[in-house]
């Protein structure tokens, strides 16, 4: 099967079961460089599923997956975690920030998992919490600070590396709809301002409204709402 | 007001822990096993003093006396009995002739009747033991018919190999000391108790032996009544939502703990009543009990029933003082307050005061003072677990750059250094108890081990026969055993200037050697010999010389020595004959040289036969598998009243070794416990971070990274707790050995050993979670729904 023309990352006839539950059934997926692409659906609908694959965290039982023209079902563990590290960023709801790491620490830590040094790691991150207006929290830990900023200082993190691909799921589903709005606007920004690709899942319009593009993820099918409109 | 407030709030908390679902039960599960084996290894060791005197009871109710002089006539109420203990394999075999002199003859404790003539009596483990195939030996050497059990009163342990066999014509062997006429069992009024009682070295280390070994079992209990506390917490967060305070928060966590505790109060009395069942099918140390034997003492078991509860209610209360929880999360105070030492110090100083004062009390064998030995042994141990925490706080303030595990690793031990430390505390304080332990083992290890002087290169057993075995065929016996290599027999008898059936005896004696030219040839240099020949051996001792120069001179008078055990015999004299040849003599295979005659077999006046006394030295080919066994086969079939020994080059103190070896035992026992406490904590921090470990991974961290860190976070804590542990151990050790008198000085082979195994079972500990954390990293971890 060929991706769409032009796509960084595309999928196909996607099909993934977790015993007898049945997370995608046949969805399909593509995102140009720069485009947000907003994963809708219900709970247990299978968008986190599908987020899970196209970032080559979990193997699909069927279907294709390509990344730049790559074939994602061809490359082992390590070079999906390489991929990962250097090509792809994330954003979770919760449990992303290490809580015994400063901020800078938490921002650096992609960095330093690429082999870069400490200090330079650590500029690059200073660099990013203050484009996320969180650089005073630098030596704070993840228990000192709100939701709103832990979760500012996780998209400095998902952005330090200047991924491709930023994956985000539902970075605002533990926010009141204050904070969760400026990292929406901070996220998209970020994003827009490197050409990185953002894979949104969220079940909230108004999230959803800072897309491009919409797709809907229901029983495990998709449909992409632009085409369909 | 304020106990109807922690009733109410106590209450609430052990509510919570029942009716939190799978997960509840988990946690309390998980608490009452950890608290449940601490409580069954207290019971236990409540239970041990009871069960060591109840086997002391029985063993004394037994007693057949035959260290006795006093002369009885045959009665219908005297038994004569004989003690011909030996061994098998190495375990203890109880044997006993027996031959009941009338109908009214005194019954063996745990005997129904006394097997006749050809028959025996047996305890139930020897039964079984015959009954297998590793009884083969064993029943070529007791070739009687079984024909009865020991009941449990003639045992004192479930496991003890004993018998009691019918015998004919006892009586002339009574001797005082093996063979003796009584007319009841039991140790007679006169002798008083048998309570030989410990010296006070021993009583000090078993003092310390127990302390040392109880110490990590109460550390353990206090960590185990802390599983699954994180989980917890954020539970506790939702309670502040609806209202209530931090002190009740930390109360009905209290109650959450005092659920585990109780529940792990009856899954310790459970696994204390299953270990009691299985303790009758086991032997430690060459030591079985009987399941009946091991009651804890009531008084100690409510201590322990009140004690556990109330320091899991303690041990919470104390361990949430460094807990915000705020109602919409728990925040971990980010920076505790910097750890105080000055208190910390108080601790394993004030031991030291307490030790002080006995200082150099062994020397003249002073009793120590139970309690101060006790206190201050206690407080410089716990003195380790109140160091630790400052320490490992300390140091990992001050470790920063490194790779990213090491980051990761230390990280996490700056921001909970306490939990790192209360995770090897268990750990630091058992090495540091056994090293100490060690150090004075080591110290006063040559004032119990003493050397025989013999050479067991040449001999490696020796049997002695009874007054009259016959030497030669009894030599031939031996020789044609399989795996012996040579044997040297050697009879002898006393002779004297006087009768020896006079209470003053005679003033000058000297021995007569009775052997083959071949064995003669052991105790003295011979150029020709042959069997009728008599020599003069002279040499070794100078006194003794001279008494033999005097009773061997040709012509002179000399008594025999008759007397065949309690019983006199007639006077036999002797007239040195003249032309007897001198001889040297020469260090025989006990290293004595020994002046007097020498005589060949047809030598010896007919008379004297029945009354030489024969030792049998034997050179073992030792790598023939069961070489000893065939021996003892071989004396038993010679005489079955004959004594087997093993030659050893060192004897040590039965105690000392007992002592020794039950703390090598204990220490295992409580390190495998540690260790198995460490792995559940392990496991369960590992699985609160669950959801980070999967997110870790997802944004592409390597699982050698997240390993690495999670060993980097076992090894730094332990580190330091070992480093700490040995200076601690050191410390306490050189301080016991002063209070024994003995030189200081460490033993680094033990002392390394103790500290190595407590780094192994934390490298194994790791070593098992790692498949866990494996499985934790997969991205299912990050699925929600």
């Amino acid at each position: 099967m060929t991706p769409p023309p032009g796509s960084l990352l595309a999928a196909e006839d996607l099909r993934k079961a977790y015993g007898p539950t049945l997370a995608l059934d046949g969805a399909a997926f593509s995102i140009h460089p720069g485009e947000v692409v907003a994963v809708m659906g219900p709970s247990g609908s299978g968008k986190s599923t599908l987020l899970h694959c196209l970032a080559g965290i979990v193997p699909p039982d069927s279907g294709s997956i390509t990344y730049a023209g790559r074939e994602l079902a061809g490359m082992s563990d390590a070079e999906r975690s390489a991929l990962r590290r250097s090509e792809f960023g994330f954003v979770f709801q919760f449990g992303q920030l290490v809580p015994e790491l400063t901020c800078v620490e938490n921002v650096a830590l992609p960095l330093r998992l690429n082999g870069t040094s400490r200090k330079q790691a650590e500029r690059a991150a200073l660099t990013w919490m203050e484009r996320l207006e969180v650089d005073g929290l630098k030596d704070k830990r993840p228990g000192e600070v709100s939701g709103g900023q832990g979760q500012r200082v996780a998209v400095a993190r998902a952005l330090v590396t200047e991924p491709r691909v930023l994956f985000a799921d539902e970075p605002t589903g533990a926010l009141d709809s204050l904070n969760g709005e400026r990292v929406m606007e901070l996220l998209t920004d970020a994003a827009r301002s490197t050409n990185a690709a953002v894979v949104l899942v969220t079940h909230e319009a108004r999230v959803a409204a800072y897309s491009d593009r919409e797709i809907v993820v229901r029983d495990g099918k998709s449909r992409d709402m632009e085409r369909a409109v | 007001m304020k106990v109807r407030q922690w009733s109410r709030d106590l209450g609430l908390g052990l509510r919570f822990a029942f009716a939190g679902g799978r997960e509840g039960w988990f946690r309390v599960l998980l608490t009452a096993v950890g608290v449940g084996l601490g409580v069954a290894l207290l019971l236990l060791t409540t239970a041990i003093p009871n069960a060591l005197d109840v086997r002391h009871q029985r063993d004394e109710a037994r007693l057949d006396y035959t260290y006795d002089q006093t002369h009885r006539p045959k009665g219908a109420d005297t038994l004569v009995i004989s003690d011909i203990d030996g061994s098998y394999h190495g375990a203890d075999l109880r044997g006993r002739l027996v031959e009941p002199e009338g109908p009214r003859a005194p019954l063996a404790p745990g005997l129904s009747r006394y097997p006749a003539p050809g028959e025996m009596v047996v305890s139930p483990a020897l039964r079984r033991l015959l009954d297998s195939g590793d009884g083969k030996l064993l029943r070529e050497r007791l070739p009687y018919r079984v024909v009865g059990t020991i009941g449990e009163p003639g045992l004192i342990g479930s496991q003890e190999l004993a018998y009691y066999a019918g015998a004919k014509g006892l009586a002339s062997h009574i001797n005082g000391w093996q063979t003796a006429r009584i007319k009841e069992f039991g140790r007679p009024q006169a002798s008083g108790s048998s309570s030989e009682g410990l010296d006070p070295v021993l009583f000090l280390l078993v003092l310390v032996v127990f302390v040392v070994l109880l110490m990590p079992v109460g550390v353990f209990i206090a960590a185990a009544v802390r599983f699954g506390g994180e989980r917890r917490d954020r539970r506790l967060a939702a309670l502040r939502l609806v209202g209530s305070d931090s002190r009740m928060t930390r109360r009905i966590a209290a109650g959450e703990a005092l659920a585990g505790s109780l529940v792990g109060l009856v899954f310790g009395t459970v696994f204390f009543l299953l270990g009691r069942h299985l303790a009758g099918s086991a032997e430690v140390l060459g030591i079985s009990v009987f399941p009946s034997y091991l009651n804890p003492s009531p008084a100690l078991a409510v201590l322990v029933a009140l004690a556990v509860p109330a320091a899991a209610v303690l041990v919470t209360l104390f361990a949430m003082r460094g807990v915000v929880i705020e109602p919409l999360g728990v925040v971990r105070t980010a920076k505790p307050a910097r750890r105080r030492l000055w208190w910390r110090l108080l601790l394993p100083l004030g031991g030291l005061a307490m030790l002080a004062p006995m200082i150099g009390q062994g020397a003249d064998n002073g009793d120590f003072n139970e309690y101060l030995v006790v206190g201050g042994v206690l407080l410089l141990l716990v003195g380790v677990t109140a160091l630790l925490p400052w320490v490992v706080e300390a140091v990992v303030a001050r470790l920063n750059s490194g790779g990213v595990a090491w980051q990761l690793a230390v990280r996490r031990l700056q921001l909970s250094s306490g939990s790192a430390a209360r995770m090897v505390n268990g750990i630091a304080v058992a090495v540091a108890g056994a090293v100490a332990l060690q150090m004075l083992f080591t110290g006063i290890e040559g004032d119990y081990t003493k050397a025989t002087g013999k050479d067991v290169n040449k001999t490696q057993m020796q049997v002695q026969l009874q007054p009259g075995d016959a030497l030669g065929p009894a030599a031939a016996k031996f020789a044609a055993t399989k795996g012996v290599r040579k044997v040297t027999a050697l009879g002898g008898f006393q002779v004297g200037d006087g009768s020896f059936n006079t209470e003053e005896g005679p003033k000058v004696q000297t021995s007569v050697t009775v052997a083959d030219c071949a064995s003669l040839r052991t105790v003295a240099t011979l150029t020709s010999c042959h069997d009728g020949d008599t020599f003069v051996a002279r040499g070794g001792d100078k006194e003794m010389d001279a008494q033999a120069a005097q009773l061997t001179k040709p012509g002179r008078k000399i008594f025999f020595n008759t007397t065949r055990g309690n019983v006199d015999g007639p006077d036999f004299r002797w007239s040195v004959p003249g032309g007897l040849r001198q001889v040297r003599a020469v260090a025989d295979v006990n290293g004595n040289v020994s002046p007097g005659f020498l005589m060949t077999p047809a030598a010896v006046p007919h008379r004297m036969k029945s009354l030489i006394s024969g030792q049998v030295y034997l050179s073992l080919d030792e790598s023939v598998p069961d070489v000893h066994e065939y021996v003892r086969n071989t004396a038993a079939r010679v005489d079955p009243m004959s004594d087997t020994q093993m030659w050893a080059a060192t004897e040590r103190s039965d105690k000392f070794t007992s002592i020794r070896t039950g703390l090598l035992v204990g220490a295992a026992c409580v390190l495998a416990l540690i260790g198995l406490s460490l792995l559940v904590s392990q496991l369960e921090q590992l699985r609160e971070r669950k959801k980070l470990l999967s997110a870790l991974v997802a944004f592409g961290t390597r699982r050698r990274t997240l390993s690495l860190s999670v060993l980097w976070q076992t090894t730094i804590p332990i580190a330091l707790g070992l480093a700490l542990a040995l200076a601690v151990g050191l410390t306490l050790g050189a301080v016991l050995l002063k209070m024994v008198n003995a030189t200081v000085g460490i033993d680094w082979a033990s002392v390394l050993t103790m500290t190595g195994i407590g780094a192994a079972v934390v490298l194994v500990v790791t070593l098992l979670s790692l498949p866990p954390l494996v499985r934790l990293m997969r991205p299912e971890g990050l699925r929600t729904e």
